[in-house]
């Protein structure tokens, strides 16, 4: 042992070079080492739940900063990186996420994005929530707004999973949780897309409840558009049920009898009441306008376009309101179309014809009531009879077969007559006018078949 | 200590290797050494160091710099015993022979 304290006193020498050994590996080694421990405090840390995490090492010592979500986990995040080997000292600069009182969360849609705002209990939740709100609305864009607080209610994530599962019904809205309180506003974007909101509530988890459902349903819209250059009346939108798309389609095929009808309707809930009155109503309107287009929206009725002459149109703005029932609005904007050229008798014989080749002037069965689907036919008449106002015209009415001969010679003459009390009350001068009645002595067709019968019934109008 | 042995591994190996010529001088090295009281002096530095070490006093770099030191100290003394007690081997078994 002497000796070998002997031998120590002369080891000092060495201590020189070993300094500046000393000296390179400390400038060597310094950043390596940081980089090394920064990086395996990182990856130690990877599976703790923590926000805003900050590691800075100053040589073996970790300064942490984080914000936890608990104080447990805050503990466990400082003794994990304190067990990372090589690290020396940890300065613990962690603290809690604030708390939110109260808790609010937001999910708002607009016609371009969906953005969620307010705060989120913890940051994979927070990524689930985009998730959902990406797979409910397809291509539209998320907007992802959250800030991260405690202090969210219980199951605070599968409430908020549901009402973003409602966020795809939404045409624009927005869909708030304040601690356990539910509002929604907005308007949906289908027909049904309300109800299927308000069924969907009912599933909130335990402890939430509904503060407010504002969500407005989008209005009921039924379309017609009638295009004399393509002779087509477009049917759009909605109605409520195939009985009553059946009941529209009849009665757009009899208004138009010179137009084909295409027929885009759909079947939907949320009609408002007395809402077949309305559009059939509001499609004999449409069909005496030489081009128009009819726009029912929940309780309002538009009509524009153009009638055939003054009379009718006066009669349109005027007539129709008293058609619609109580709480309907009616908003006529009709113009007159440009009077067509006068014609002489001839021509004007032809284009009766040709009218009444494509339609039929109706009337209740076995009377001489017209039928109000005729009323467009009628104004087509009443405008060809305006174009040659020096000819005299013979109206004469045609019966099928079936019943007394005389019975059905009295109809003529009454259809006849009816028919020349609706033109005089269109203004035409009842001298230009003669009712004739020919009963069923000049059948066009046979009276055996359905199809011969409907045919030989029919009203001429003959220029003398 | 194991992380600090296994990341300087090199720099240590140097030390003992470093300490193992000066032991392996050092045992047949004429001249007087270091006196008895500044050995003491550097004892008692050594033990103050290891001690600040240990309670973590030196803050940040200073700190790691610190615990380098030390335990690139610890190799050279390690280094020097090891090579002194050979060279004694080797001078005490050639000795007889002489």
């Amino acid at each position: 042992m002497q000796k070998l304290f002997r031998w120590a006193s002369k080891w000092w020498p060495g201590l020189i070079p070993l300094a500046v050994m000393w000296g390179f590996a400390a400038w060597n080694n310094t950043l390596p080492v940081e980089a090394d421990l920064s990086a395996r405090s990182s990856a130690a840390l990877k599976d703790t739940v923590l926000d805003k995490t900050r590691i800075a090492v100053d040589g073996r010592d970790v300064s942490l900063a984080a914000e936890a979500f608990s104080e447990e986990g805050r503990r466990d995040a400082v003794t994990t990186v304190e067990l990372v080997p090589g690290v020396r000292l940890v300065d613990d600069r962690t603290r809690l996420v604030p708390e939110a009182k109260p808790f609010v969360w937001n999910a708002e849609r607009d016609v371009v994005r969906v953005t969620l705002s307010g705060s989120a209990p913890l940051p994979s939740m927070k990524a689930r929530l985009t998730e959902v709100a990406r797979k409910e609305v397809g291509g539209v864009e998320v907007a992802d707004q959250m800030g991260l607080a405690r202090g969210a209610p219980a199951r605070f994530e599968a409430a908020a999973t549901l009402l973003l599962d409602q966020i795809g019904k939404l045409k624009d809205g927005k869909i708030t949780i304040t601690d356990t309180q539910v509002n929604l506003s907005g308007m949906a974007r289908d027909l049904g897309g309300r109800e299927a909101i308000a069924a969907a509530l009912k599933n909130l988890p335990e402890g939430f409840s509904i503060a407010a459902n504002e969500i407005k349903a989008p209005p009921y819209i039924f379309q017609a558009y009638k295009d004399p250059v393509a002779a087509t009346v477009t049917l759009t939108g909605y109605v409520p049920d195939n009985n009553v798309h059946a009941a529209i389609a009849t009665s757009a095929s009899r208004k138009f009898f010179t137009e084909k009808v295409v027929d885009n309707l759909k079947a939907s809930i949320g009609a408002p009441s007395s809402f077949n009155t309305a559009v059939v109503a509001a499609l004999g309107a449409l069909s005496r306008l030489s081009t128009g287009t009819l726009v029912v929206s929940d309780r309002e009725v538009k009509l524009s376009g153009d009638a055939l002459y003054e009379g009718a149109a006066n009669d349109i703005r005027a007539g129709l309101g008293k058609d619609f029932p109580k709480n309907w609005q009616y908003k006529p904007e009709i113009t007159v179309k440009p009077a067509a050229g006068p014609v002489d008798g001839s021509v004007c014989q032809q284009l009766f014809t040709e009218l009444l080749n494509k339609g039929k002037i109706r009337f209740a069965t076995r009377r001489a009531d017209i039928d109000p689907d005729s009323a467009g036919i009628l104004d087509h008449l009443i405008e060809t009879a305006l174009r040659c106002p020096t000819t005299n015209i013979e109206v004469a009415g045609h019966t099928d077969a079936d019943g007394e001969d005389s019975f059905n010679q009295a109809l003529s003459e009454k259809r006849a007559q009816a028919v020349i009390d609706y033109l005089v009350k269109a203004g035409l001068p009842a001298s230009r006018f003669t009712a004739i009645g020919y009963g069923a002595t000049q059948p066009v067709a046979g009276n055996d078949t359905d199809d011969g019968k409907a045919q030989n019934r029919r009203i001429e109008f003959l220029v003398r | 200590m194991p992380y600090l042995v296994s990341f300087h591994m090199g720099w240590l190996i140097g030390s003992v290797l470093l300490g193992f010529c000066m032991g392996w001088i050092s045992v047949v090295q004429r001249g007087n050494g270091t006196s008895k009281v500044t050995a003491y002096w550097l004892a008692a530095l050594a033990v103050a160091l290891v001690a600040a070490s240990l309670a973590h006093v030196v803050p940040g770099r200073f700190g790691y710099w610190l615990d380098l030191g030390l335990i690139m100290f610890a190799c050279y003394l390690v280094g020097c015993t090891i090579g002194a007690w050979l060279r004694y081997w080797v001078v005490s078994r050639s000795q007889p022979a002489a």
